[in-house]
């Protein structure tokens, strides 16, 4: 379907103007008075789940790393790399970069909206790895300050002059989620 | 005469031309909907264990679909509705324009990546009942829904908490092409998931602002209808303007945010469903009707038999988890594209009485290009409903693993294929009636 709707849109009748919402500031910017209106953390401190006892009959790594790509942006995730660990503390092959777009930057905006971006990645990153560890493989995400140098790694784009990484789909408007560290048989790429 | 503020019944709502409330509605008590009666083994013991004891052999599935999963960790909801349920923010956001405020809350839904947000009115019959104590099973949220009444009527929840926002997402149409298959169920389980997250993160958000925001209280297809999600059609389902029947309805926020409610809306299902009748007759287990409408608890509507819809899943548990035939053969169901929304607004536009007319004409269209049941072969991510339900092969391009199982003949065509029913499934019907 080369004609999508989407295409056709003209692009003055935006629905969403944010300069025109009194609130939306508030929405970005002002951090939760009680941590627990915010889903983030329960997502990141459920433990985790077990490893199906019985591995799946998996394709070669070339076919399960595509397949694992296309799951991540099924689920949500604008870019996605994988990359190989060198040494990794639990002896983890691989590790699964994915990467959302981000309007706001999650680390400034700290309102539950500017905190979208870490959402949509915690959704795109739990349910990957739980998907993993249903096919019979070990994978764990954990938040780790290593993010952006594994998301060079994994060629999602490149570190300017401050740090940030740089994408060539979306500049520096994007936000790096979890790292999944897995022993799926994948390549990287 | 005297009446204590809150207790006069409003006048029944308008719910569109599709359901119309003709008479006393008995709130529903949720105890008494078909899942909470099947994990009490109400409904036998196949369905029982289908229900609580079975792991899908599918990881997607065990991922994906509610009381499937070998490890309930692995399941994103069970994390996200099992939460602790934060405060209600004491400082209170001043809202002195409802407009301005319900464009946010739609805006800050559609940015959490929700498809469809409205507003309704609340009623006191869209709510469910509150349960008495020795029967108040606690909701996947915890409540039990005497706690959440706090001993108020129906009548005095809808006034003190006026509004109900309905946000949820669409399914992905190209995957939900091949229902009844592993790649359908994950068009709609994953979607699904993604609903709960955002109605979570949303009522979160309504805290912070300062005010209330109940779950687990109203019934998401009567709130739907009073706000315009849709209009119900004979499959029992809303029908949406652009995504047509494959929409999820979770369960909505009621709140007392000062917002402006919708309005129902035409988008010609009603005129459509006198006449198509395809999910009727696609219908695996005949659940849906062929018939008029008919007076449920005081609703006229089309009314599906929800027991032999249910009952059909444990025997289909090895192929699929979620059925979505009536969803799929809709032809309401289509792409988002230019054409579906001309046809709808075609529809929408005529005037009432030329539009049976157009239906046969559109329902002639869609017979010819779409067939009576569609059988679109779907691959992903190594699914592939090509292939006969029972046999295996890998059909991947590129793929060189040497796979442990005996292989069948490679897929021929570009047919898809549905898993066949084991039962003759009138039996169903038969013992019911």
């Amino acid at each position: 379907m080369a004609w999508r709707s989407d295409g056709l849109k003209v692009p003055w009748r935006r629905t969403e103007r944010r300069s025109d919402d009194p609130y939306w500031d508030f929405f970005i910017n002002t951090p939760p008075a009680d941590r627990a209106n915010s889903i983030l953390d329960v997502i990141r401190k459920a433990p985790e789940g077990n490893v199906f006892p019985t591995r799946a009959d998996l394709h070669s790594p070339e076919v399960t790393a595509s397949h694992v790509k296309e799951m991540a942006r099924y689920l949500g995730a604008d870019l996605v790399g994988i990359t190989e660990l060198d040494n990794d503390d639990a002896g983890h092959p691989f590790a699964i970069v994915c990467a959302v777009r981000a309007a706001d930057d999650p680390r400034e905006a700290l309102g539950i909206g500017g905190q979208v971006p870490v959402q949509n990645g915690l959704f795109v990153t739990f349910v990957l790895s739980a998907w993993i560890r249903e096919l019979g493989y070990r994978a764990s995400t954990a938040t780790s300050r290593d993010g952006t140098r594994l998301a060079v790694a994994a060629k999602l784009g490149t570190l300017d002059r401050t740090g940030l990484l740089v994408t060539a789909e979306y500049g520096t408007g994007v936000h790096v989620a979890d790292v999944i560290r897995t022993d799926l048989p994948l390549t990287a790429a | 005469m005297a009446v204590t503020p809150g207790t006069e019944t409003p006048a029944p709502p308008y719910l569109g031309r599709s359901v119309r409330i003709v008479g006393p509605v008995a709130n529903v008590d949720m105890n008494q909907t078909p899942h909470p009666k099947n994990s009490r083994g109400e409904l036998g013991k196949a369905l029982f264990n289908w229900y609580r004891n079975t792991i899908s052999r599918d990881p997607l599935t065990r991922v994906s679909a509610p009381n499937h999963f070998a490890d309930q960790r692995n399941f994103l909801p069970s994390v996200v509705n099992q939460a602790p349920k934060g405060k209600v923010n004491s400082r209170q956001i001043p809202v002195s324009d409802p407009a301005a405020m319900t464009r946010h809350i739609k805006a800050v839904a559609h940015h959490m990546g929700a498809d469809v947000v409205t507003v309704a009115r609340a009623h006191p019959s869209f709510l469910y009942a509150a349960s008495t104590p020795p029967s108040g099973a606690r909701d996947v949220y915890q409540n039990r829904s005497g706690d959440v009444y706090q001993g108020r009527t129906p009548e005095q929840m809808a006034e003190r908490y006026p509004y109900i926002i309905v946000a949820t997402t669409a399914w992905d149409y190209d995957k939900l092409q091949a229902h009844r298959h592993y790649i359908g169920d994950a068009a709609y389980h994953v979607s699904q998931m993604k609903a709960q997250l955002i109605l979570k993160a949303l009522e979160g958000y309504i805290k912070e602002l300062g005010y209330a925001a109940l779950r687990g209280m109203s019934n998401p297809q009567a709130a739907g209808l009073a706000s315009g999600v849709g209009e119900l059609g004979r499959n029992g389902l809303l029908i949406h303007r652009k995504f047509g029947a494959r929409i999820h309805m979770p369960d909505p926020i009621m709140t007392d945010l000062p917002l402006v409610p919708d309005q129902p809306v035409d988008n010609g299902v009603e005129d459509f469903c006198k006449i198509c009748r395809k999910c009727a007759i696609n219908c695996p287990t005949n659940s849906v009707p062929f018939g008029d409408k008919v007076v449920f608890n005081g609703v006229e509507k089309y009314k599906i038999n929800w027991l032999t819809c249910y009952k059909v899943r444990p025997y289909m548990d090895a192929h699929w988890g979620s059925c979505l035939t009536c969803a799929t053969v809709c032809p309401f169901t289509k792409p988002n594209v230019w054409w579906r929304s001309l046809t709808v607004w075609a529809l929408s536009t005529c005037p009432i009485t030329a539009r049976p007319v157009l239906v046969r004409v559109l329902k002639a269209i869609d017979d010819r290009f779409w067939g009576a049941t569609r059988q679109t072969r779907v691959r992903w991510l190594g699914y592939d409903s090509g292939i006969k339900p029972g046999e295996q092969a890998c059909t991947v391009a590129g793929c060189t693993a040497e796979h442990g199982t005996a292989h069948a003949a490679e897929p021929v065509g570009n047919i898809g294929y549905y898993a066949p029913l084991k039962e003759n499934t009138n039996r169903f019907v038969k013992r019911d009636a």
